[in-house]
């Protein structure tokens, strides 16, 4: 018997490792709700039926009404959420202007796949769209909202489609002719980061070429970002950015320090 | 033991005969790896995360995880110098080996849910050399433990296996907790 026990330990293992993925898997995709004290929670967002405090019970009627944009009236930051205090990230809908895109919202998402990452920023009726691998591949997009959609083109035949479904942006993006699919949740403010997940931008001269960096950081507070050299050329070259330190918000490169600004549709900066 | 020994260019040294009572453990480690890495690599990453109450993302839940487990993996690389008697003038004390057993599964069970969650939330992933080399490491670790844990029961291997195999996982461990809590604690700062 004593000779069977580190099997017994590996199958253990497995058993909790398949545990803890069907957890994942059965989990509501707003999963992170999961623990009352927990920032990413009580923001209201539709799946969070779980077991969401307060907040979101008005909101869990209205689900099956109004997709997409929940929340439309609740609550002010005064809600009896613990720790963080913006929790609002949540599109602060006005359904009388538009069915289905939120006035105001941040998505950030890797793409299917996992090869890229992309931010997609609506405030009013401009939108703002990035999508980078972290290396050669970058590409913006800016557009408007209009009859309900959002219509963003960048360069090079660059093309991003929209669809907003519950807490997500599901959609796809075409660049330089490679084809993304994605689905993007929206952004939740994380109180430990200093800055918030989210898109982040810096443009400055070094040596005397005008870069442009783009960083998406996610919710888990990783981040993809490249950089492209003479960013207003055709087809600018294109390489893996430099880290964005969350702590102070700028990046160091080639001995220059960039100092990123955040693009936000809740907050309208950058736009 | 020679009958029995499948080992392919064996050496006529006795030492050697116990070298086939490998392979079956390394093929199916090496399937473990090949398994864990397929799928991290075809499963479309989910994002997804369970994240526990007290902390404020799913990041530091698997950094503090990664850091304990490495921390009893530490001390699994002392008990087994202690029981080797690798430590001059410490004798083996009777519980040595307990604690070597325990800390070595609570060290593993530490780590499962940390790679599951990769592996479906993130994938296995190459956009960056930390990356590339964190998803190979991942994937490899749960194939050495595997081929550990398997030729531990065995008699009659090679002296030098069990200590190369248990090298091979604490040095993947630690490599795995580099590319990862390491980089995460100091890219986020060190805190729940």
């Amino acid at each position: 018997m004593k000779l069977n026990t580190p099997v017994v330990t590996l199958l253990a293992g497995l058993v909790l490792g398949v545990g803890v993925l069907v957890t994942s898997a059965v989990w509501p995709s707003g999963s992170s709700a999961a623990s009352a004290g927990n920032p990413y929670g009580a923001t209201s967002s539709p799946a969070a039926t779980t077991a969401a405090p307060a907040v979101s019970s008005p909101a869990t009627a209205a689900t099956t009404a109004a997709p997409a944009t929940v929340a439309p009236t609740s609550p002010a930051p005064t809600t009896a959420a613990p720790t963080s205090p913006a929790q609002t990230t949540a599109p602060a809908a006005t359904s009388s202007q538009t069915k289905n895109v939120p006035s105001k919202a941040d998505y950030v998402g890797k793409v299917n796949g996992g090869g890229a990452a992309v931010a997609v920023s609506v405030s009013g009726t401009k939108a703002v769209a990035y999508l980078c691998n972290g290396g050669a591949v970058a590409s913006w997009l800016r557009g408007t909202v209009s009859n309900g959609k959002l219509n963003l083109t960048g360069k090079n035949g660059a093309h991003l489609s929209l669809d907003y479904r519950k807490a997500d942006a599901t959609g796809s993006l075409t660049t330089d002719g490679n084809h993304y699919m994605f689905s993007a949740p929206l952004v939740h403010r994380v109180s430990s980061l200093h800055r918030q997940p989210g898109l982040y931008e810096a443009t400055a001269m070094v040596h005397g070429v005008k870069i442009k960096a783009g960083w998406i950081v996610l919710q888990d507070g990783s981040q993809i970002g490249s950089v492209e050299y003479d960013p207003d050329s055709a087809i600018p070259p294109t390489a893996q950015a430099p880290v964005l330190d969350l702590a102070t918000g700028t990046a160091q490169y080639d001995g220059v320090t960039l100092v990123a600004s955040l693009i936000s549709g809740i907050s309208g900066s950058g736009f | 033991m020679t009958a029995q020994s499948d080992a392919p260019s064996a050496a006529p040294s006795p030492v050697s005969t116990g070298i086939g009572k490998l392979i079956v453990p390394s093929l199916i480690g090496g399937l473990v790896a090949l398994t864990l890495g397929i799928y991290g690599r075809l499963h479309s990453p989910t994002g997804v995360v369970v994240n526990i109450a007290g902390f404020s993302s799913a990041g530091y839940v698997k950094s503090w995880l990664a850091t304990i487990a490495t921390v009893f993996a530490v001390v699994q690389v002392i008990s087994a110098l202690v029981m080797y008697g690798k430590i001059p003038r410490v004798t083996a004390p009777s519980w040595i080996g307990t604690l070597h057993k325990w800390s070595g599964r609570i060290a593993f069970l530490l780590a499962v849910p940390v790679a599951v969650n990769c592996l479906y939330a993130l994938g296995f992933q190459t956009y960056s050399t930390r990356v590339l080399i964190h998803s190979i490491l991942g994937c490899a670790f749960f194939g050495a433990f595997s081929i550990k844990m398997l030729i531990l029961p065995k008699r009659g291997v090679p002296g030098w296996a069990l200590p190369l195999a248990g090298a091979l996982v604490f040095t993947v461990l630690v490599a795995l907790w580099f590319t990862s809590a390491y980089w995460f604690f100091s890219t986020f700062g060190v805190h729940r």
